[in-house]
């Protein structure tokens, strides 16, 4: 138990120094993307390279990414300050939802599709 | 030291959390998923007690502390289907590509149309990118990361219902082509229904959902200014 709980806890350090180095090279580097993103990009390549093998960190990664959806309850309970924002344009903001979604699934599906039909099926 | 109603708004939110996955695991709808339910709980519960959404935003920096470290960890389940991603390179970028570029088009240009105020244009923009990247991307694009989540989960929600059907109806079978297209634009609640339909549909839309959230962040910054 304890064992578990100090692996667990290493390997979030882990995480979050790779996520804190991710944050300052967007910085220091001006880059127009977030700096999680390149954190999770720097994590890839670590793996890929074989500098981190998977079992290092995976415990942990895999209890942060099934936890996930808590982070964002903080965050949505801020839409009591939207209130009037929704009311005024509901309608239109699920027009644009559902519109959206609508276009961008079938074009990704159907590119995809054509393209993956064309030189026949590969799956591993 | 923090005041009474921050720990108050964390021990809500953790408890309304832990609620709310006890009661989707046993009744799994759209509206039992965490993020919504979780949130109307929370406010049910914080509401009546008296603490103002500006004493709950005080507690916010320590819950979403380790938001950089999960979203980072998003890598893993990207590294493990590297193989799926190998052997289908040209379709699965094609299509995330083309069809990212088509979602966030469509909404911005809808959204001018219909008359909707520019903050709002641009938290809607970047909607189909996965929650914990959207939240950061959003100030970049000039949007708000509260409006964002929320148009992030809805578009979630309304890919993961109406996505299957929708592809159907215009004739998208191909396993790989299904599960990419609800990775690019309903992101993890997109996924999850993937996984449902089959093996290979939940690794290219787990693909997806990661390389759609980097091809988004790259080009939104450039793209959501042009539609004014």
């Amino acid at each position: 138990m304890m064992k578990t709980l100090s692996v667990i806890v290493m390997q979030i350090v882990a995480l979050v120094a790779i996520s804190q180095a991710g944050y300052a090279v967007a910085a220091a580097l001006q880059l127009p993307v977030p700096g999680n993103l390149v954190g999770m990009l720097f994590l890839l390549g670590l793996l890929a390279t074989g500098l981190v093998r998977l079992t290092w960190i995976e415990t942990s990664a895999s209890l942060l990414t099934r936890h996930l959806a808590f982070f964002f309850i903080p965050l949505t309970v801020g839409l009591l300050g939207f209130v009037e924002l929704f009311l005024d344009n509901g309608p239109a903001i699920l027009a644009v939802l559902i519109v959206s979604a609508g276009i961008g699934i079938g074009v990704a599906g159907l590119s995809s599709q054509r393209l993956a039909s064309r030189k026949g099926r590969k799956t591993e | 030291m923090m005041a009474w109603v921050t720990w108050f708004s964390i021990a809500i939110t953790l408890g309304a959390y832990a609620l709310s996955r006890v009661v989707a695991r046993r009744y799994p709808s759209p509206l039992t998923t965490p993020v919504f339910f979780g949130t109307v709980l929370t406010i049910l519960i914080l509401a009546p007690s008296g603490v103002r959404l500006a004493d709950y935003e005080l507690a916010k920096p320590a819950m979403i502390f380790l938001l950089g470290p999960a979203t980072v960890s998003l890598a893993v389940p990207l590294y493990k289907s590297r193989r799926t991603l190998l052997a289908n390179t040209l379709p699965a970028f094609v299509g995330l590509v083309v069809g990212s570029l088509a979602t966030l088009s469509a909404a911005v240009t809808l959204a001018k149309l219909l008359g909707l105020p520019s903050v709002i244009r641009a938290s809607i923009s970047i909607k189909s990118v996965t929650a914990p990247i959207a939240v950061e991307l959003a100030p970049i694009v000039h949007g708000s990361p509260t409006l964002t989540i929320a148009f992030v989960v809805a578009t979630g929600m309304i890919g993961a219902m109406l996505g299957p059907w929708l592809m159907n109806a215009v004739g998208i079978h191909d396993p790989l082509a299904r599960g990419l297209a609800l990775g690019t634009i309903s992101h993890g609640q997109g996924t999850a229904q993937a996984v449902i339909e089959g093996e290979l549909q939940g690794a290219a839309a787990g693909i997806a959902m990661g390389l759609a959230a980097v091809f988004t962040s790259v080009v939104a910054p450039l793209l959501v200014p042009l539609f004014g």
